[in-house]
């Protein structure tokens, strides 16, 4: 307890000799009024929907203990699966690593993403590891930290989540080369898995906060990402007033009721829910209770931010490319090239690294390119952008201009087509999921009827649901285009409604292409 | 490689904003004393003008994310410092060595020199608070009397602290320039200006209809401190000074060479012809208390920290072997106009000339003095501490004033032994250590033994607190430590930051102006029933600045108590009794029945501040006459049913209570079990004296309750009852 200060005094005892003439003699300028800019009114979620208004939910989120438990039953299932996979059975569908892990657990981080955001940052058993590590405690308030607490290099740090989608390229290519999801490798999964614990471990004990979460994890982009569809603002200000006249920001810096933001956010200005990790320490944190837990219409963090980031841009193109090469690998002809390089290029096996990167980058620089046309048939003569800085996710052009835009407002066809491309494996093995935890215990087999049954079974059922799933991400990133184009790219358009049709014509477009590649596959795993 | 960049200008200062870790929170904007930063609206991120900044690190210092990175030299203008004056001949030259600004252009181009930073550290640096960047911009504008009035606001010794304080480890220290590794301003110098060139306000008197008597025991830094704000408070002030002459350590502590005598008598002067009832040679000893206690209504103990502390080394009783308070006054009288040198060396047993060494143990300010001393009585002085150099307790200029007059400093060494000859002292065998960081203990090193050949030793390794007093004065001194997480204003405005000036030594200043703060905060608590402490009775040896601001809070919170003494009148000016409800509350329902309490207390006429425990500070805390302390029971059923954590933690946290009525309330689901008796217990330990203490289980928290008084309400009757019950007897009586 902090009570030998003057700080925080909220004691309201009148004509007292006490009160300190110059008590600290803080004479700050007043910060910029954000009613002048008046550039958060469209990302803040409507204010009835701060569930933290709620008794019991706020009583639940002030609980220090709260992360922990969220965390604590992944943490026992990830080392379950690290040793189950190493000890435990070699066929897939049987060992409850390879079952949980690429059965149910993807499937279920997908469906969380796109309902709430980062709730899967929330309760992360690699990130929660780490962490726990780092402040030497699972939920204490603790001062000192273990590790070097550097921070990441600007260098790095300036190219925001592309640092992570590179780490998520490169953990599927392993995931490929390997086979360790398809069907499942049980010990390769779990190395898999401890891999991914070490280096968060390491990332934790050498760089400060959730260094690791923001720019490393190999989900974090992902999340980032197709997580603005979820209809969980994360935490914001309740009165943005408050927050810019505070004088501590300890929801920062962090108090003794809360960590500062691991994640490098502050409530006062954020503007979509892409780098809030639900942790709930700025709203333990908040001196003036002036955080809240907000809800949004889904797709909200999507088409209201005015703070568009390139970073995210090219993460949704080269995400894309990675989704669609998937597809494409599930094709004849696809493996007849694969083969052919692997053959010239003297490479062992599936997946070849040329055409795997080659095809992630020609998906990223089409969609690039069509950018560019955007900028080149519909830019205003006349147009004259905002000097930006010199950094990577600062810099402004007329292609940023119209590229950015468009590739945030087919998030949706992207987070649809990584979901609909986990659904066979859902779909067929899910039942399994109980028969790999009842072999764990002695009952459970290959000749369960259970191990047999599938939620869907038939090929032209799984095309349906997947269409049908694709339907909808079309339909949402038609919407949110013609939203996005509307606002963002109407203004440096000398045809604004040609322009707005064309943005929400590629989102169709890219809907259709992917739906038709998922007919294509036939379901394939 | 990034980021926000300007075109680097000739300054070779360029600024770079991390653009992907600034979430444009405005802390550097607000804060930045050149207004070289602003907000890109479209990004909403911090820009920079490199041509404005000065390269003050302020922005790096106050981000919350390290977003900000600053590169080049610091622009700031020569620190202007007067040479320290050399006596020509140092034997009984007492003349001050340290020197003001001599003239207005020298004093106002080192003002010029400070920034007026928004958020200003050495307001924090300071003991006292002194509004630094306003004197100083008073300095700047040629306004004697508005920089007067400033100062006036927080000390009422401006031309004693501009002397003896240690600026590098204070107000200096915590400039924004010496944070960024550079000179700080000046601003010792700069009040001392102010202090010398015009005549120092005399005390305030307010005309009061207050019977409001205070007696102050000891005439030091703090009594003056106390007595200022008495009188102007409107109390009636009677000190109680043991020795002939008033003033304490200022009179006979501290040389003339650092506080001339003219300068230390002042405060005296001013306050006795303002009607302070100054009683020299009156000693109060232990037993007397209680009667001081019954001739005035409130009391503050300033009698300082005066039994020096011994060394219990092989041949620590020889003849030759002293203490610095015995040595400090006598070698003060002799060096004074009238006074001996050479009979006072004499009774030492020293004769002044080449090779009389005296040793002086100890390397801080006191231990500086009395080799200074001996210097000017021609005698040979080594210092020797086992502290490493780059922790040394003196202030750097003191150090270096004192190795210029010949003075042998010797750091890392420590006493091992004396050794005699014919029962005086002729020898002292010094170890060395070895100190790794200031916060860890030296070690003796098994190598290294240095042999001295001395005349005399003088024990100079610090003060404490007089063994009698301090057992009727509870709690004392205090541990002077700030516990638990910095308070967001401190940490926002930067002063936490690890300094980069050597200027600090080594010392780190912010987590040190932090920890004054517990002195400053303690001193508004009364030790026991209308007793206050302050000063070095309060904290143990401090500085003469933080005495004085101990002084005045410990006055202001008597005026603020307004305390009667048995057999008198209810004070006119006497507030309602203030009445601290505190609560920690789960789902809120302990938090409703604070609230409920707090009501009644209101009606029954008191004020009533109600907050959870979060929320309650100093301030509220001091300025209470009575606690309600209300607590949700955690547990489960049987099992360490107790009351919640925030509330055991708060508890623990308190400052000594003084005896302050405090009711207890535990609301709880099944059973409180022995949770309020537990509570009860902890607020005792803290010095708290409970008056009631209840359970509320559900039945008892219906708000519609149809029978009155709820339980809750009745409670609150009881303790108004027990709040206004010491009144009435006074109004009675």
């Amino acid at each position: 307890m902090a009570l030998l200060t003057e700080d925080h005094s909220a004691a309201g005892f009148p004509r007292s000799h006490q009160v300190d003439p110059i008590p600290v003699a803080i004479r700050t300028r007043p910060p910029l009024d954000p009613e002048a800019v008046g550039r958060f009114a469209a990302t803040d979620p409507p204010r009835g929907l701060d569930v933290a208004r709620l008794k019991r939910v706020g009583g639940i989120l002030r609980d220090r203990r709260l992360q922990f438990f969220l965390i604590l039953p992944n943490q026992i299932i990830f080392w379950l699966v690290i040793a189950i996979g190493i000890v435990g059975t070699v066929v897939p569908g049987l060992n409850f690593a390879t079952a949980i892990t690429w059965y149910l657990w993807f499937c279920l981080v997908f469906v969380m993403m796109v309902v709430v955001g980062r709730a899967w940052c929330a309760m992360c058993p690699f990130g929660g590891f780490g962490e726990w590590v780092q402040r030497r405690t699972f939920f204490k308030r603790t001062t000192k930290s273990l590790g070097l607490g550097l921070k990441m290099p600007e260098r790095v740090a300036q190219y925001g989540f592309l640092l992570s989608v590179g780490a998520f390229l490169v953990l599927t290519w392993i995931e490929e080369f390997f086979n360790i999801a398809g069907p499942g490798n049980p010990m390769a999964t779990s190395f898999m898995v401890l891999g991914i614990v070490g280096t968060a471990l390491v990332f934790f004990l050498t760089f400060e906060r959730r260094t690791f979460c923001r720019y490393v994890c190999p989900l974090s982009a992902l999340i980032g990402t197709v997580g603005a569809m979820g209809s969980v603002a994360g935490f914001r200000t309740r009165d943005r007033a408050v927050c810019l006249s505070c004088e501590t920001k300890d929801c920062m810096r962090g108090d003794a009721e809360g960590f500062g933001c691991p994640w490098y956010t502050w409530p006062g200005s954020a503007d979509s829910n892409a780098a809030c990790g639900l942790c709930t320490e700025c709203y333990k944190a908040c001196p003036s209770d002036n955080i809240g837990l907000y809800l949004q219409p889904p797709l909200t963090s999507v088409v209201a931010p005015s703070r568009r980031r390139a970073d995210v841009a090219w993460s949704v193109a080269l995400l894309f490319g990675l989704v669609l090469y998937q597809q494409v690998n599930a094709l004849g002809a696809f493996v007849s090239l694969d083969n052919w390089l692997n053959v010239h290029l003297h490479f062992p096996q599936y997946p070849n690294p040329v055409d795997y990167v080659g095809i992630i980058a020609a998906v990223a620089v089409a969609l690039a390119a069509i950018g560019r046309l955007f900028s080149a048939t519909f830019a205003r003569r006349d147009l004259v952008l905002a000097p930006g800085g010199t950094s990577f996710v600062e810099r402004t052009s007329k292609f940023r201009g119209y590229f950015v835009p468009l590739m945030y407002g087919i998030i949706p066809v992207v987070g649809a087509d990584y979901f609909a491309r986990q659904l066979p494996k859902f779909l067929r093995y899910v039942p399994r999921v109980p028969v790999s935890i009842g072999h764990l215990f002695g009952f459970g087999s290959t000749s369960s009827r259970l191990y047999h049954a599938s939620l869907i079974a038939s090929n032209a059922g799984i095309i349906a649901v997947q269409d049908l799933v694709i339907a909808l991400g079309t339909a949402a990133a038609m919407w949110a285009s013609w939203r996005i184009a509307g606002r963002d790219l109407a203004p440096l358009s000398r045809r604004p409604l040609a322009a707005r049709i064309a943005a929400t014509t590629l989102a169709g477009a890219l809907g259709v292409v992917v739906a038709v590649l998922y007919v294509w596959m036939n379901a394939a795993n | 490689m990034t980021i926000t960049e300007t075109e680097r200008v000739g300054t070779g200062r360029h600024v770079t904003v991390l653009v992907d870790r600034c979430a444009g929170c405005q802390e550097c904007v607000i804060r930045c004393p050149a207004g070289a930063l602003s907000m890109e609206p479209a990004s909403w991120t911090a820009r920079v003008d490199d041509a404005l900044c000065v390269g003050c690190r302020q922005c790096v210092r106050t981000c919350p994310f390290s977003a900000i990175v600053v590169e080049g030299p610091l622009a700031v203008a020569t620190r202007v410092d007067p040479p320290v004056r050399h006596p020509v001949e140092l034997h009984a030259n007492v003349t001050e060595t340290r020197q003001g600004y001599a003239t207005w252009e020298e004093a106002i181009a080192e003002a010029n020199r400070c920034l007026a930073c928004p958020d200003p550290t050495c307001v924090r640096g300071c003991p006292a608070h002194n509004d630094i960047p306003a004197f100083v911009a008073a300095v700047r504008d040629h306004d004697l009397e508005t920089a007067h009035a400033i100062l006036r606001r927080t000390t009422v010794l401006p031309d004693v602290c501009s002397r003896v304080c240690n600026q590098a480890a204070q107000c200096e220290g915590s400039c924004t320039w010496s944070l960024a590794g550079g000179e700080p301003v000046a601003i010792g110098r700069l009040e001392r200006f102010i202090a010398d060139q015009a005549v120092i306000p005399a005390p305030v008197v307010a005309e009061s209809t207050t019977a409001l008597s205070v007696g102050v025991v000891g005439s030091g830094p703090a009594a003056i401190g106390a007595a200022y704000e008495l009188l102007a408070g409107g109390a009636r002030v009677t000190v109680y000074e043991r020795d002939d002459r008033p003033g304490g350590l200022l009179v006979w502590g501290i040389p003339d060479f650092t506080l001339p005598d003219q300068v230390a008598r002042r405060p005296w002067d001013d306050l006795v012809a303002a009607g302070v009832d100054l009683r020299l040679a009156t000693s109060v000893e232990p037993g007397d208390l209680d009667q001081l206690l019954e001739a005035h209504d409130a009391l503050v103990m300033a009698h300082g920290a005066g039994q020096a502390l011994r060394l219990t080394v092989p041949g620590a009783d020889l003849d030759g072997v002293g203490t610095a308070t015995a040595f400090l006054q006598g070698a003060k009288a002799a060096l004074d106009p009238g006074g001996d040198p050479a009979a006072f060396c004499a009774s030492l047993g020293v004769a002044p000339g080449r090779g009389r060494r005296v040793l002086v143990l100890g390397a801080g300010n006191t231990a500086m003095d009395v080799a200074r001393l001996a210097r000017r009585l021609g005698l040979e002085a080594t210092c020797v501490d086992w502290l490493d150099e780059r922790f040394a307790l003196a202030r750097p200029d003191e150090l270096a004033e004192a190795r210029s007059e010949g003075v042998d400093v010797r750091f890392s060494r420590t006493l091992t032994s004396l050794e005699g000859f014919d029962g005086r002292v002729v020898r002292a065998l010094l170890s060395h250590t070895t100190q790794r960081d200031r916060a860890s203990t030296p070690v003796v090193s098994p190598d290294g033994l240095d042999v001295l050949a001395v005349d005399l030793v003088v024990m100079a390794m610090g003060y404490r607190v007089e063994e009698g007093l301090r057992a009727r004065v509870p709690q004392t001194p205090i541990v002077k430590r700030h516990r638990g997480f910095a308070p967001g204003r401190w940490s926002a405005s930067g002063i936490l930051a690890n300094p980069a000036s050597p200027v600090c030594f080594a010392q780190p200043v912010g987590a040190l102006a932090l920890d004054r703060e517990v002195g400053l905060w303690e001193a508004a608590m009364p030790r026991r029933e209308r007793l206050w402490a302050a000063g070095d009775a309060l904290t143990g040896p401090s500085t003469v600045v933080e005495a004085m601001a101990q002084g005045r809070r410990a006055a202001r919170a008597i005026l603020d108590a307004r305390p009667s003494r048995e057999g008198r009148g209810r004070d006119a000016e006497a507030p309602a009794p203030r009445v601290l409800v505190a609560y920690a509350s789960a789902s809120g329902t302990t938090a409703r029945l604070a609230e409920v309490v707090g009501d009644e207390l209101r009606r029954a006429g008191a004020t009533v501040s109600v907050l959870p425990v979060e929320r309650v500070d100093a301030l509220a805390l001091a300025q209470a006459d009575a606690l309600v302390l209300g607590s949700w029971v955690e547990g489960l059923v049987v099992a360490r049913v107790r009351a919640a954590r925030a509330m055991r933690d708060f508890v623990d946290g308190l400052p000594w209570l003084g005896g302050r009525p405090v009711a207890l309330f535990c609301t709880y689901g099944v059973n409180p079990r022995t949770a309020p008796a537990e509570l009860a217990h902890q607020v005792e330990a803290r010095g708290g004296t409970v008056v009631a203490s209840t359970a509320f289980g559900a039945g008892d928290r219906a708000e519609d309750a149809r029978i009155r008084p709820t339980k809750p309400e009745a409670f609150a009757h009881r303790v108004a009852a027990q709040v206004f019950a010491p009144r009435a007897r006074a109004v009675v009586g």
